[in-house]
């Protein structure tokens, strides 16, 4: 599903270049559940954002959903972002002046589905997460369980291949990181999502199939789950 | 098959509702000015540009206020190609009180109606059979007192049909201080904007019958109206009538209407220009105002920008909605300010009539005041937009914003 070969990854800001990635290899196959850990800074996020589509490599090859990313147009990435991923934040972001069920419908918006079949299916995602009764409510009117549920929600709407999470539960007390771990194994088991997650927190790691350890651009498989 | 969610427009707009409101109304405000100021430039000008095609003034060479002769009429008349001659005098009375000042003008009423028939409508006249017109014409003729007023002044002063009108000369007063008495006889509405419904025209043999009494030196006229007849060269019949009086008594000025009436704006100074360029100056400032205000709010954006790519918004949807918010409040407060030019112009024209009688917001003022808001909208828009368009998602979902 997710295929990453000999990727490399240069940040450059000023005149200062940063090797982030070297010649990395991965390979996450449909329907896996993996847990990406490793120091700050070590290329998490880097990661995850080739995965999804959101940056590109300087040279290597990422295919994602049998497609492969680097030499897309940003129109042609954003509209297979828009059918093949759903994103997850540490800091949720939902748009705050839209409400749950309109933050969920938003990425309906690039399906053919119609305006009463988007509503529809924005609220069958908010019943997965559990807050059919929280359809009006903005983000600044939900705690951050909630907000973070309304987050899934929207990433699962569009029936993504891949879901791809950057530190999910980052921001969330030992409870509600169970609450949204539970649903992402849910999702994984009885959805057959494939799923990429960055994580600091070892609990969350363990609810994974597998994890993977990154460190000074270097993979190295961990202990499964 | 990539929808837009306009929805997230209105959302912003109604979030932002104190941020909407100001900018609604910093445009509106502005382009309400440019309405009014543009206004009293077009009000001023419309009379050049409704002249009738076919109508020349003839006026004393030295100026408005000399006086010709007034068998100057006969001669002109026998000039080839004219077809009819109206005497025009400013008579400058007012009514009661000196506040009440407005424009009256003796004319030849047989021949003053029949060449203003495509300048002005009558719209009321006393009781009998016939047009409105006719039974006017009849009425004129059958009392030497008659006079007919503009709408406008009628209603100011609640004048109807068979209404004594007395007013006081001040260029023309009576040796025993007496008044100048009329009689309203037709109310008229203007046709088009050379007229206004604010003057009364009555006849000019009674100002010359009476004067004639009064006084022993001859009476004259400042200006005579002539109408062209069809084939005839207006420019050939002006150098004419100019070339009859060039050794005196007078010599004249002959002009078309509108270059009559141009010459009469001129007396404004350069009005245009200086409204024009206070105009031009609010508006300039407003742009940079929204600009101002559009940039900020795009940079309260950045995130959000970020997430919609992510969720596989293209970079011109995420663009398109901001330019479209942008749009959308300069919009709005254009057609309130015009919608408010519009409706508060009736008012104003009450408190300058005396100077701008055809004072009204014309549709191509408003055309151009929405036009603005347009633009104002697009550019104060742009900036945000490339700005939000040439983010990378990455690093909009890095910001703080
Ligand atoms: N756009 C960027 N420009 C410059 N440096 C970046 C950029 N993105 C990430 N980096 C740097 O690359 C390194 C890896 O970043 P990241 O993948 O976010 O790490 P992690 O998620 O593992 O903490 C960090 O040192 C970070 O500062
Ligand atoms: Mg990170």
């Amino acid at each position: 599903m997710i295929s990453f070969e000999k990727v490399c990854k240069t940040y450059r800001r000023g005149g200062e270049e940063l090797r982030v990635l070297a010649s990395l290899d991965l390979e996450i196959p449909a329907g896996d559940f993996v847990a990406l850990m490793g120091p700050s800074g070590s290329g998490k996020s880097t990661i995850l954002n080739l995965a999804g589509g959101l940056d590109t490599a300087d040279s290597g090859t990422v295919s994602v959903a049998s497609e492969t990313l680097n030499r897309m147009s940003s129109k042609a990435l954003a509209q297979w972002r828009a059918r093949h991923t759903g994103f997850v934040f540490q800091s949720f972001n939902l748009i705050p002046v839209l409400n749950a069920v309109e933050n969920v419908t938003l990425p309906l918006l690039n399906t053919p589905l119609k305006g009463a079949e988007r509503r529809k299916q924005a609220e069958y995602a908010l019943g997965i997460v559990g807050l059919s009764d929280r359809l009006k409510h903005r983000p600044a009117q939900l705690s951050g369980g909630q907000e973070q549920r309304v987050a899934i929600a929207r990433a699962i709407a569009t029936d993504p291949d891949v879901i791809l999470a950057d530190e999910p539960t980052g921001d969330l007390d030992r409870d509600t990181a169970n609450e949204v771990m539970e649903l992402l194994v849910r999702l994984n088991e009885e959805l057959g999502k494939t799923i990429l997650m960055v994580t600091h927190d070892q609990v969350a790691a363990d609810r994974a199939k597998r994890t993977l350890h990154l460190d000074k651009g270097e993979l190295a498989d961990g202990s499964a789950a | 098959m990539s929808g837009t969610p306009w929805f997230l427009v209105r959302k912003h707009l109604r979030v932002h509702w104190v941020r909407t409101t100001l900018t609604v109304t910093i445009v509106s405000v502005a382009l309400l000015l440019f309405c009014i100021l543009t206004t009293f430039v077009t009000s001023l000008t419309a009379a050049v540009d409704q002249a009738a095609s076919n109508r020349i003034v003839v006026q004393s060479a030295v100026s408005l206020f000399v006086e010709l002769p007034l068998d100057y009429h006969g001669k002109i008349a026998n000039v080839p190609g004219v077809e009819s001659v109206c005497k025009l005098q400013w008579f400058g009375g007012y009514y009661q009180d000196e506040k009440n000042s407005f424009a009256q003008f003796a004319i030849d009423d047989e021949v003053f109606l029949q060449q203003y028939e495509n300048d002005l409508e009558i719209i009321d006249a006393p009781p009998g059979d016939g047009s409105l017109l006719d039974r006017v014409r009849t009425a004129m003729r059958a009392d030497r007192r008659a006079a007919i007023v503009g709408e406008g002044l009628a209603d100011k002063h609640g004048w109807k049909i068979g209404d004594p009108v007395p007013l006081t000369g001040k260029i023309f007063p009576k040796s025993d201080g007496s008044a100048w008495d009329f009689t309203v006889v037709g109310i008229y509405i203007p046709k088009r904007m050379n007229v206004d419904d604010q003057t009364m025209y009555f006849r000019f043999d009674y100002l010359e019958e009476t004067l004639t009494q009064e006084q022993d030196q001859p009476i004259g006229c400042g200006t005579f109206f002539v109408h062209v007849a069809p084939g005839h060269a207006i420019d050939e019949v002006i150098a004419n009538i100019d070339a009859l009086f060039v050794n005196g008594p007078q010599k004249t000025l002959t002009s078309t209407e509108a270059a009559f009436s141009a010459g009469f704006v001129s007396m404004f100074g350069n009005l245009p220009l200086f409204f024009g360029t206070i105009g031009g100056a609010i508006v300039f400032a407003v742009l940079f105002s929204v600009v101002n205000t559009m940039l900020l709010a795009a940079r309260q954006r950045i995130r959000e920008a970020g997430v919609m790519k992510a969720l596989g918004f293209t970079n011109r949807t995420v663009a398109t909605l901001m330019l479209v918010e942008s749009v959308s409040i300069c919009v709005i407060g254009g057609l309130v300010g015009t919608g408010l030019a519009w409706v508060l112009s009736e008012g104003i024209r009450g408190v300058v009539s005396v100077m701008f009688p055809t004072f009204a917001v014309a549709p191509q003022t408003m055309l151009i005041s929405l036009g603005m808001s347009l633009t104002i909208g697009l550019l104060a828009g742009l900036a945000p937009t490339v700005m939000l368009a040439r983010l990378k998602p990455v690093e909009a979902l890095r910001s703080e914003g």
